[in-house]
């Protein structure tokens, strides 16, 4: 709760030191104070807090767990943005206000206990990411990326209220316990215009959470938008979304699991192979990441098809390993980016070489990515798997893991470039802000990998 | 699940939400005066003049700053009128939150002033 | 001693630590040491717990609670028990020979140090692969494996093809890991656990035929397949060979490809329930052994030789499982890895000498200027023809008596596939130390013994393909079969289930005097054509008939790239060019092109695309309502 506060009044705080031209101060106040609020989040672990404010919000565990890696990539992402936004415009503060809002909306995303909540938290972040996504003004590709963006997150939005007020007509209540009572308590004769409520839910979510087929703008927004943005959008908004989705199927709608697992189902599976298989034919590294990021959306998706005790356990390693590595690669393509102005596969021929650190660090994302053993990835796809076997979706893993080898090709397509291919190019200089952001990750990726214990008995 | 029948309030929604439209669209195009145009009488009127151009032109985008400064700082206002009829159950608690409120909402206008938007040139 | 046992793999593993990051600081001499002297510690390690063990239960060392979700609990715990002790006494012991034998191949490398980084890391892999106490941390080590397996394969990188054939071998070793992944998954949904100790005496009390219990054999032998290089996933073997040769010795003779072999006789339990999946073994592993053998008649490149045969050979041990010889299978293992790695490691002499030329064609007469070479290559060979007392003789008759017990079919197509093995062995010999030398003026000012480093691991390795065979002596020549008898508690419970052997003394020594006569047949053939006509196949002959099916390895690289590869090529290919480049970008493009011209306003292409997308929403949201309310 007081990491909300925290965040919000951060946010002001960092636009006005901005106005008062005090730019030295934006980054070092940015990630103190988002330790303060990190801090303020895990004490808050196991108080077992009732909800709050008229059961607007409930910061249970689930609300800790994942505001906590929520902030923890943020201040990531913070790192990597020295020099970054002076580059590209005038508006530095603004920059970091803007991320932190829409920290703010997901902290709200995850911790809501109440689907009015929901719906302001996610526009919370929506309009911050909105801006953000187009804040290279004078850029065709930021400008295009910002309005698509901008367009269908309204027209999916759309969607997700239309949910909201349907399932409010049917159950009389925006409160998630409210709605989960009204559930159970009728075995049969559920109000029809609650199950239309319900699939209409998923269409929204599943849009925010970028899973086919409403995964159109994933590819050209994460093209479009400066890359640091699209590290922010594929990681934190992206489990930011997973969370919103989780609780709201745990908490509300798992004795339904019957109607709406089928279509979640199809979705996960079209969701792995669309990712997947257009990955693999791209020639742009930030494009493939968009679209194994859709891929990784489909894993995430099985521990909610897979509904079950396991889930949140599930999600959460999964998203913690994915977010690092995430960081990693996009930390990697941002210094390669400045140095050879493109974002190829091929403009990493070499970087063994020239860079021996950043390219070990970026062959064990990718190694994290594909599902290696001894990599967090690899903890993370195993305990989604296990969450999917658990009520025996054996198919459903079998195809999973097909997907998986797929995701090797194009993976490994970097390393080879990294590893097998010369190229005569100088060293990149890495500042030390990336190389203590790729130092922590590579740690938290080996470390979750070889250790996992200290994690998966959170819940 | 349900039967078919559950479903007949979704079909009757949809039925009424086109039929609204397809009959007001209908019923104005019937009712409505008829005249007859000519090209003439279709142009801008420009005191006799000749017209130059299209009166769709485009506008300078401060005009668009300031109205959607405006539509924002007016629709903040109406909270205050709810707040304003139950004052007295809200007790001190509610005053000091609409402190707050207004408080960050006059932190955004300082914004708003040191970043010159509301300067016109 | 069993204390001590966590030391086996952090040896290599410090190594790999000291090599890695000091690659570029330590001087060759030192990185050779210490590489050599991990491993040589962990075979010492290994050595005295093979003196010390006796307990009839398997050890299990558990170090820390790695994984605990739910009822289910992984610890990362390592087993050892007799079956364990031998892969590690094999492991680390040639594993050692190699390193030091590496010193010296490698030295004029400027890749040293990483390349003995590299090895170490391959070690470390390997052992967990076989101290694993459950199947998890079994597949660490597979995994692992293939990914140095990767790396050594392609470490002559700046070689496009080399670099190709190390991503062909880890993409099919992932496509057999995907069965052994989706076993290990159905293992745990079945019994509630992965570790060894808690699913065997489990599974030894279902019925055999149990369905779960052939499924979850089938996916553990199709992860075996890809791993030991069995069809239809054996074609990166030969193309692995692009790495360097001890790395073949090591990895692709010795150890790794033998993991498969390893896992399913570790698992012996599950499958001696599953008659169904032991067949398909059978039949697999005899059509590996001929196809492998048949390939390897006709190759000209010394490597490519010893790689189908190794694929053949590998095949002779899953006959040897699918018949139910566990320890036969596992005792060819043995004896394989003494014999391949030898015959590995000589074929590095000679390619050293030759300055790094493969090609048999442009070989001959060299057993006067590398003796040493020739002497321990002559023994390998022999072993591997099979023909007594060498290694090769014992542990190949012990797989074909099983045979012929089993099926008489199977084992006359077995026996024709060891005729074969007799045969491309010594025309390798043949072309290469017999006849007039045929390669340039400046190979042949060149041609030197190899160095002392190089020569001692030969030695060593030839020792022991001459003495390998006489752990597993059957007890009709007057031995008491040493191997079977420590073996045995491992597979108390199969051999409750499978019988043994029950041929009488006078039909074994029938099935050894075919098998040796043949075999002596087929050299004299291979000594007739070879030397007395000195014949050198040339480029074209290779081309006409049955030889160019031979020796265009039947096709059957091609027939993959045309059954999958393309497909999938297409199918990724139409994603990109229909669904993403023409279907929304074309359509967007094409908008942007007409319109670029006539105006600027690129705010109608916008409009277009972003139109398209909400279209397909729609669609999909439609789609989505359907299926939910009208098909389910």
């Amino acid at each position: 709760m007081s990491t909300l506060i925290v965040i919000s009044i951060l946010a002001i705080v960092v636009l006005y030191l901005g106005l008062f031209k005090a730019k030295q101060a934006l980054l070092p106040i940015s990630v103190l104070g988002l330790v303060a609020a990190l801090a303020l989040a895990i004490m808050e672990w196991n108080s077992n807090a009732a909800p709050i404010f008229s059961g607007m919000m409930h910061f249970d565990n689930f609300a800790v767990a994942f505001s906590s890696i929520c902030i923890i990539t943020t201040i990531l992402v913070f790192l990597l943005s020295k020099n970054y936004f002076e580059k590209i415009s005038d508006n530095v503060a603004e920059y970091y206000t803007l991320i932190l809002f829409a920290l703010s909306g997901i902290i709200v995303m995850v911790s809501y206990h109440n689907l009015s909540m929901l719906f302001v938290g996610l526009e919370i972040m929506s309009v911050s990411l909105y801006i953000l996504a187009g804040i290279k003004r004078k850029d065709f590709a930021s400008n295009e990326a910002a309005l698509k963006y901008f367009l269908m997150g309204a027209f999916s939005t759309g969607f997700l209220l239309f949910g909201i007020a349907l399932i409010y007509g049917a159950s009389k209540s925006f409160d998630l316990a409210v709605i989960a009572q009204y559930v159970i308590d009728r075995p049969t004769g559920i109000d029809p215009i609650f199950y239309v409520g319900l699939v209409l839910m998923i269409v929204g979510l599943c849009f925010k959470v970028g899973a086919a087929p409403f995964h159109f703008w994933t590819p050209d927004v994460y093209e479009g938008a400066p890359t640091l943005i699209t590290a922010f959008m594929s990681t934190v908004v992206k489990i930011a979304g997973f969370a919103a989705f989780l609780r709201l199927f745990s908490i509300c709608f798992a004795p339904l699991q019957d109607f709406w697992m089928p279509t979640l189902l199809v979705i996960t599976i079209l969701t792995l192979f669309v990712g997947n298989i257009t990955a693999l034919y791209q020639t742009n590294f930030k494009r493939m990441l968009a679209f194994s990021s859709i891929s990784h959306a489909g894993y995430m998706l099985f521990a909610i098809v897979a509904l079950g005790a396991a889930s949140t356990n599930a999600i959460f390693i999964y998203a913690a390993a994915y977010a690092v590595s995430s960081i990693t690669a996009f930390a990697v393509l941002m210094l390669v980016k400045a140095k050879t102005g493109s974002e190829n596969f091929e403009d990493f021929n070499g970087l063994a070489k020239s860079n021996p650190f950043l390219a070990f660090a970026l062959t064990v994302a990718m190694l994290s990515f594909a599902g290696i053993p001894l990599t967090a990835g690899f903890i993370g796809k195993f305990f989604v798997f296990n969450a999917a076997l658990a009520q025996y979706h054996t198919w459903l893993v079998a195809i999973a893991v097909v997907n998986a080898i797929i995701g090797v090709f194009y993976y490994f397509k970097v390393i080879v470039a990294m590893y097998f291919k010369d190229n005569q190019t100088k060293q990149i200089a890495t500042p030390a802000y990336f190389n203590f952001v790729l130092g922590v990750s590579l740690i938290i990726t080996l470390v979750l990998g070889i250790y996992p214990s200290f994690i998966t008995n959170l819940f | 699940m349900s039967a078919p029948v559950d479903y007949l309030p979704i079909i009757m929604q949809l039925l009424v939400a086109l039929g609204f439209v397809a009959l007001t669209m209908g019923i104005t195009h019937l009712i409505g005066p008829k005249r007859k145009t000519t090209d003439v009488k279709l142009t801008a009127f420009e005191s006799g003049i000749e017209v130059i151009g299209n009166a769709r032109q485009p506008f300078s985008i401060k005009y668009f700053v300031v109205a959607i400064l405006f539509v924002l700082f007016d629709v903040e206002v109406i909270f205050m009128y709810p707040w304003a009829v139950n004052f007295r159950e809200f007790g001190l608690n509610g005053l000091i939150e609409m402190f707050i409120f207004m408080g960050t909402l006059l932190l955004g206008f300082i914004y708003v002033i040191k970043k010159k938007a509301l300067e016109w040139d | 001693m069993i204390d001590l046992v966590w030391l086996i793999p952090l040896l290599p593993f410090i190594g790999f630590l000291i090599n890695g990051l000091g690659r570029n600081v330590l001087p060759k001499p030192l990185i050779g040491t210490i590489a050599s002297l991990a491993v040589i510690g962990s075979f010492a390690i290994s050595l005295s717990i093979f003196l010390t063990f006796d307990a009839a239960q398997p050890q299990v060392i558990h170090l820390f609670d790695w994984i605990n979700v739910g009822s289910l609990s992984i610890p990362f715990a390592f087993q050892i028990d007799q079956l364990s002790i031998m892969m590690l006494l094999i492991i680390t012991g040639i594993g050692s020979l190699i390193h030091i034998y590496s010193a010296g191949y490698m030295s004029h490398d400027t890749g040293f140090g990483k390349f003995f980084a590299y090895l170490n890391l391959f070690v470390f892999f390997m052992l967990l692969l076989v101290m694993g106490s459950n199947y998890v941390i079994m597949f660490i080590g597979w995994e692992g494996v293939g990914l140095c397996s990767y790396l050594l394969i392609g470490f002559w990188y700046s070689n496009g093809a080399y670099a190709d054939a190390a991503k062909k071998a880890f993409i099919m070793n992932r496509i057999g890991d995907l069965g052994f992944l989706l076993g290990v998954f159905l293992i745990i949904s079945t019994f509630g656990s992965v570790s060894f100790t808690e699913i065997f005496p489990k599974a030894a009390g279902m019925v055999s035929g149990d369905a779960t219990l052939i499924l979850i054999t089938i996916l553990l032998f199709i992860g075996a397949t890809g791993k030991s290089a069995q069809l239809p996933l054996f074609t990166w073997l030969p193309d692995a060979m692009a790495g360097p040769t001890p790395v073949s010795a090591l990895i692709h003779a010795a150890t790794m490809v033998t993991a498969g072999i390893y896992m399913i006789a570790r698992s012996n339990i599950l499958f001696a329930l599953s008659p169904v999946t032991l067949d398909i073994i059978a039949v697999i592993g005899l059509l590996t052994a001929v196809v492998a053998a048949f390939i390897a008649l006709t190759q000209t490149d010394i490597k490519k030789v010893l790689a189908y045969s190794t694929v053949s050979q590998l095949g002779y041990m899953f006959l040897g499982l699918g018949v139910g010889a566990f320890t036969g299978a596992f005792f060819h293992v043995l004896t394989h890895a003494f014999f391949k790695a030898l015959l590995f490691l000589g074929a590095g002499s000679v390619i050293h000498a030759m300055s790094n030329e493969q090609d048999m064609r442009n070989m001959g007469g060299l057993r006067k200027k590398l003796p040493i070479t020739f002497l321990t290559m002559l023994i390998g060979t022999i072993a591997i023809a099979g023909l007594p007392p060498f290694a090769g003789f014992f542990s190949k008759d012990e797989i074909l008596a099983h045979v012929y017990e089993h099926n008489k079919l199977l084992w006359i197509i077995g026996l024709f596939g060891a005729f074969l093995t007799a045969a491309y062995m010594f025309r390798m010999m043949f072309l290469t130390f017999w006849g007039n030398f045929r390669g340039t003026e400046d190979q042949k000012h060149h041609l030197h013994e190899s160095p002392v480093s190089m020569t001692f691991p030969l030695i060593v390795l030839a020792i022991l393909s001459i003495v390998g065979g006489f752990m597993g002596v059957p007890h009709a020549l007057g031995g008491h079969h040493w191997l079977n008898e420590y073996l045995s508690p491992v597979l108390a419970a199969t051999n409750n289930i499978l019988p043994a052997l029950s041929l009488d003394h006078a039909t074994e020594y029938m099935l050894m005097g075919i098998s040796v006569g043949g075999v002596i047949i087929s050299i004299i053939i291979a000594y007739v054509k070879y030397v007395s006509k000195g014949y050198v196949p040339k480029e074209e002959e290779l081309q006409s008939g049955i030889s160019k099916l031979s020796y265009n390895k039947l096709y059957l690289d091609e027939l993959y790239t045309a059954i999958i590869q393309k497909p999938l090529d297409a199918l990724s290919a139409f994603f990109f060019k229909v669904v993403d480049k023409s279907g929304i970008d074309g359509l967007v493009n094409g908008l942007g092109k007409v319109s670029i011209e006539a105006s600027k306003t690129l705010r109608l292409l916008q409009t277009g695309n972003v139109g398209f997308y909400i279209f397909a929403m729609v669609i999909g949201i439609v789609a989505v309502l359907v299926y939910s309310f009208i098909i389910i």
